[in-house]
């Protein structure tokens, strides 16, 4: 009869973490769920000219990995390049690339939401959700 | 004694086989495509076949390329647009293969033609090509007339090349490479937009290069 509390306490504590856990892995589920559709729509929009890896190509098209785009620019402006294509040259790497980058007019706020969250995750080693409502924050802002 | 018989057998099976395969191999030519007609010439029966006709452009340098330029050269032609957001930069990502693949192999030579030669003046293509890394003549970028261009096109590259403003880009046309012999004569079109096809098009100048 001794043992009765210390198991009840056991009990208390694992199920207390497996709610926790469940709780975490519910959030992680949904951020796993906008990196691969967020995946797939650099797929069919961005690899053409930026690449499977993400090197880009050559002088004309920049490229997304391993660069200090993460760093220098914030999701917002990552959004609104996304959607409305960037018309002046940009530095990556501290290289100016002249090309003009046509927008992706037909992508809605919750696919750049997702596409943002992937190249995020993907180049920007930054394990964080862009949320649908900082999508649409960022793309009616928009320069 | 049963492993050994098998493994005879199969081991034979498999010789057989290559001798097989590489006896198709050796004799292997390819095809000429296009529209063929006959031609009697002093009583005899000739076919004619298919050939790319007399054209002149203005590449990226702004000089001019004609077909006389590819005289005794084997060529692999595109049709693309500066500006194209679609499957262009995917040709171009395969032609490039072929450029750095071929680079001192003088027998053969690279040319795409622009479908919006209005936007895709010579300095347009210079911008374009020097970004690429890559130069003339063994890679041409050319433009001119528009109609003369898609004509080409339609007609002796026997690819789609048009404007059409549903289209994301404002042209239609097709992600094709172009095999054109020694002889002006088109060998093989490939899909430029993939990897495996591109593979396949190697395969195919190489069996070229070895052709008299």
């Amino acid at each position: 009869m001794k043992r009765t509390p210390s198991i009840l306490g056991l009990l208390a504590i694992v199920t207390i973490l497996i709610v926790q856990s469940s709780c975490q892995s519910k959030e992680e589920i949904f951020r796993q769920q906008y990196v691969v559709e967020g995946m797939m729509l650099y797929e069919k929009h961005c690899e053409n000219c930026h690449q499977k890896d993400g090197s880009g190509l050559k002088d004309l098209y920049p490229p997304l990995a391993k660069t200090d785009l993460w760093k220098r620019l914030n999701t917002s402006q990552i959004a609104c390049i996304i959607k409305n294509g960037q018309k002046d040259a940009i530095l990556v790497n501290k290289k100016a690339f002249q090309n003009y980058m046509p927008g992706n007019s037909k992508l809605e706020a919750l696919d750049v939401a997702e596409l943002v969250t992937y190249l995020r995750d993907k180049w920007g080693n930054d394990p964080r959700i862009f949320s649908l409502d900082s999508a649409r924050i960022a793309l009616k802002n928009c320069p | 004694m049963l492993p050994i018989n098998i493994k005879n057998k199969f081991g034979g099976v498999f010789i057989f086989s290559v001798m097989l395969l590489t006896g198709c191999q050796d004799k292997k030519t390819l095809p000429i495509l296009g529209h063929k007609d006959t031609e009697v010439k002093g009583g005899k029966v000739d076919t004619v076949y298919h050939q790319i006709p007399a054209f002149q452009f203005l590449n990226q340098d702004s000089t001019w390329v004609s077909d006389q330029d590819y005289d005794g050269k084997i060529y692999v032609a595109d049709f693309f647009f500066t500006s194209c957001p679609t499957i262009c930069p995917k040709m171009k990502t395969q032609m490039l293969r072929l450029y750095e693949r071929y680079s001192n192999e003088n027998q053969l030579a690279l040319l795409s033609f622009s479908i919006d030669p209005d936007f895709d003046q010579p300095h347009v293509l210079k911008a374009y090509a020097s970004r690429l890394h890559i130069k003339s003549p063994k890679w041409n970028m050319v433009t001119g007339e528009k109609a003369k261009i898609y004509e080409l096109g339609q007609k002796s590259f026997m690819v789609t090349a048009q404007e059409d403003k549903n289209e994301a880009g404002g042209f239609v046309h097709s992600g094709a490479f172009i095999l054109v012999d020694k002889q002006r004569h088109v060998r093989g079109i490939y899909d430029g937009t993939n990897e495996q096809e591109v593979n396949h098009l190697i395969e195919d100048i190489e069996l070229l290069l070895k052709e008299k």
